[in-house]
């Protein structure tokens, strides 16, 4: 697999990262629209490189662990740019970015090696599950990203002391209503994705639920995501909601980088 | 001649705001002014400025001291009209240098009495531009302040001097900005009627509030002021049950008791579906329970926190305005050295000039004297002859000179003084 589109990724989500964190902390405001762009540079390159493999295989390449990272981070990056454009929120780029790189920066550490795909994975549904799967899982990256902001926030304000850090941070308003589009979208999202994983299942495996640990691990966060989505409507916002947001997040993608080490699934996409 | 940059006036640490506003300008008379300005002979170039902190007239000329002199009688006169005694003791006069460093200062706020205050830029350019109108700007003046607009904003964008708010009540704004996103969907409840609490309504107001509530303990007290403020009078003892349709929460009352507690504000959250709440609490006694500050989505700022943010901004901006005072320094720098490049060019022409002069007095002493009867073509070779020598001698200096015009180093202003010395170049 060539992976030089992906390198020159990685470099632009860290030189974007860099630039975010100038802007940030030392209050460069020259940075404030290059770092976007160079984040728009970042993606390009990185669309290209699936576009590459897409056109050489036939298929997304998401089967193996190192490219469900870089094909988590695309998603993640492009939901980024989408509310970087809507609702110019420079700040959170200084969130994505960093992590947009470290998860490339694997995805190529980890190897660069291609395999053939494997028979039980050649299907129209792989293209349609992994990318409602990991369009949800973007949604809340961008929900945990804007939740930390928010909590950081809102610490400083009731302890009474202002640093210039939060000269940059949107509203504890902003920051929490957007808290709350990621999750609406998310959620949906992750309900299709568990939805076309059943059905591909039913058709491959037999079965619509078969208790795979995968299946497990995402049932018990949709039905977090879920309690946390009813939560919000019925009046849970604020700091409660930043923090439940953040824990449901560490424990996705804390299963997601080492469940499947310790719960061997049928599932594609794990690392071995 | 060399121009020189000067500047007389008088600012808010100078002269009292009775001096000060005798003195001023008014907008309407300033092209008037502006002409009796330029009738001084010493003045060739000149802009007045007139705000509430400072008076000052920006001037170019050849002759500095007396310049300085007519602007101060210019000044007196102005003064003199509305009876004011002597201006000595509060005017200043600054030249060359020190002058420009003044006019950066105040274009960069430096000078102003709030440090960073934005509003003295415009005010700037506003004079200027009239004073261009007027026909009283000349390249000098016109390099001048340019440089003076871009030293402002370098120190604007290099510097965190207007970044920071610095009183209280603008404090107070910053803050519910970053709990709010925007004040037209809010709701402000103004707990009594004191000067302050009337005054950060007011600049919430400004800020975009629409929907505005005032209660107080004498009831028409909290008519008057909210019909001033636009806001809609509530019965004092009715508050408590407004309290959960307010976002903002200003106390400024005399009341020595505590009028909301943290237990009440509990249940008004849930009620408000955990809809964040600010309190402000700037009356002379604590009106609000700080154990407000506790609860999820309720924010209690009282006058000391506000006042301690105010007080740290402050510190924050004079940092910022050492920094800007370097930016400042380093601009007089380049622009005494463009001053001084100007000179070059004079002095070049006066030692041509006065070479030529040489050259042709010579020529003619010795063609009505000793070569006399010489042919046209012999004198045609004798006038090419001694242009060429003049020409071959000038060379080195000339060209030395134009190096230096272009490198605008102090060395450069040594060879000028020189040269006019040695040939006698003053008042060509």
């Amino acid at each position: 697999m060539d992976v030089t589109f992906l390198k020159i990724a990685a470099l632009f989500y860290l030189l974007a990262g860099v630039s975010f964190a100038l802007y940030v902390f030392f209050q460069r405001d020259v940075v404030s629209k290059l770092s976007p762009l160079i984040v728009a540079c970042g993606f390009a390159a990185h669309t290209a490189a699936l576009g590459v493999h897409f056109f050489q295989t036939g298929y997304p390449n998401v089967t193996q662990f190192r490219e469900a990272l870089s094909f988590y981070s695309w998603v993640m990056v492009a939901g980024y740019l989408v509310v970087h454009f809507k609702y110019r929120l420079s700040v959170l780029g200084a969130i994505i970015a960093p992590l947009a790189f470290l998860m490339t920066l694997a995805a190529f550490a980890f190897g660069t090696g291609s395999e053939a795909l494997p028979p039980e994975l050649k299907s129209y549904w792989l293209p349609v599950h992994v990318t409602v799967a990991f369009l949800g899982n973007a949604a809340f990256a961008l929900a945990f990203g804007v939740s930390l902001i928010y909590l950081l926030s809102e610490r400083q304000l009731k302890h009474k002391k202002m640093t210039l850090l939060m000269k940059r941070f949107p509203s504890l308003e902003t920051l929490d209503r957007l808290n709350y589009i990621f999750l609406v979208w998310g959620f949906p999202l992750m309900t299709l994705g568990i939805v076309s994983g059943s059905m591909w299942a039913a058709i491959h495996w037999g079965s619509y639920w078969s208790w795979d640990p995968r299946q497990i691990s995402s049932g018990i966060a949709w039905l977090f995501y879920g309690a946390l989505l009813h939560g919000r409507a019925t009046g849970l916002r604020g700091r409660k909601a930043a923090l439940l947001t953040t824990f449901g997040f560490c424990v996705v993608i804390g299963y997601f980088l080492w469940g499947e080490a310790i719960f061997p699934s049928r599932h594609g996409g794990r690392f071995d | 001649m060399q121009k020189e940059i000067l500047i007389v006036g008088l600012n808010h640490r100078s002269a009292p705001i009775e001096v000060r506003e005798s003195v001023a300008f008014e907008a309407s008379h300033l092209r008037e002014a502006l002409a009796q300005l330029r009738a001084y002979p010493a003045i060739q170039e000149g802009v007045i400025l007139s705000t509430c902190n400072r008076v000052e007239v920006v001037a170019a000329a050849a002759d500095g001291p007396s310049a300085a002199a007519e602007i101060k009688k210019f000044l007196d006169e102005q003064g003199a009209r509305r009876n004011t005694g002597q201006l000595d003791d509060h005017v200043y006069a600054y030249q060359g240098a020190d002058a420009v460093r003044h006019v950066f200062r105040v274009a960069a706020s430096l000078d102003s009495m709030v440090v960073g205050e934005p509003q003295i830029l415009g005010q700037l350019k506003d004079y200027y531009s009239a004073a261009q109108e007027a026909g009283s700007v000349g390249a000098i003046l016109h390099r001048l302040f340019h440089r003076a607009f871009s030293v402002a904003k370098r120190v604007r964008t290099e510097t965190g001097i207007a970044s920071r708010a610095v009183s209280v009540s603008s404090v107070a704004v910053d803050l519910a900005r970053r709990i709010f996103d925007r004040f037209d969907d809010k709701t402000v409840m103004l707990i009594g009627a004191g000067k302050m609490g009337g005054l950060m309504a007011r600049h919430l107001q400004s800020n975009g509030a629409r929907s505005l509530m005032v209660t107080n303990r004498t009831f028409e007290r909290a008519v008057e002021l909210a019909g001033s403020i636009h806001g809609s009078p509530i019965l004092f003892e009715d508050f408590p049950r407004y309290l959960k349709i307010a976002d903002l929460v200003i106390g400024c009352t005399g009341a020595q008791e505590v009028l909301i507690d943290a237990g009440a504000v509990g249940a008004i959250l849930k009620e408000r579906k955990h809809k964040p709440m600010f309190f402000i609490d700037i009356g002379d006694r604590r009106n609000f329970d700080s154990q407000i500050n506790k609860l999820d989505n309720a924010y209690l700022y009282n006058i000391d926190d506000l006042q301690a943010v105010a007080n740290e901004n402050l510190q924050e901006r004079s940092n910022e305005a050492e920094k800007a005072e370097t930016i400042v320094l380093e601009e007089v720098e380049n622009f005494t050295r463009w001053i001084h490049s100007l000179e070059q060019v004079p002095t070049i022409a006066a030692l041509r000039q006065r070479f030529d002069e040489i050259g042709r007095k010579e020529m003619e002493k010795s063609l009505t004297g000793g070569l006399k009867g010489l042919s046209d073509e012999q004198r045609e070779a004798l006038e090419n002859m001694t242009t060429a020598i003049i020409n071959k001698m000038l060379h080195g200096p000339i060209s030395q000179l134009k190096k230096n015009a272009q490198q605008e180093d102090d060395e450069g202003t040594l060879y000028v003084a020189a040269l006019k010395r040695l040939f006698d170049l003053e008042g060509k």
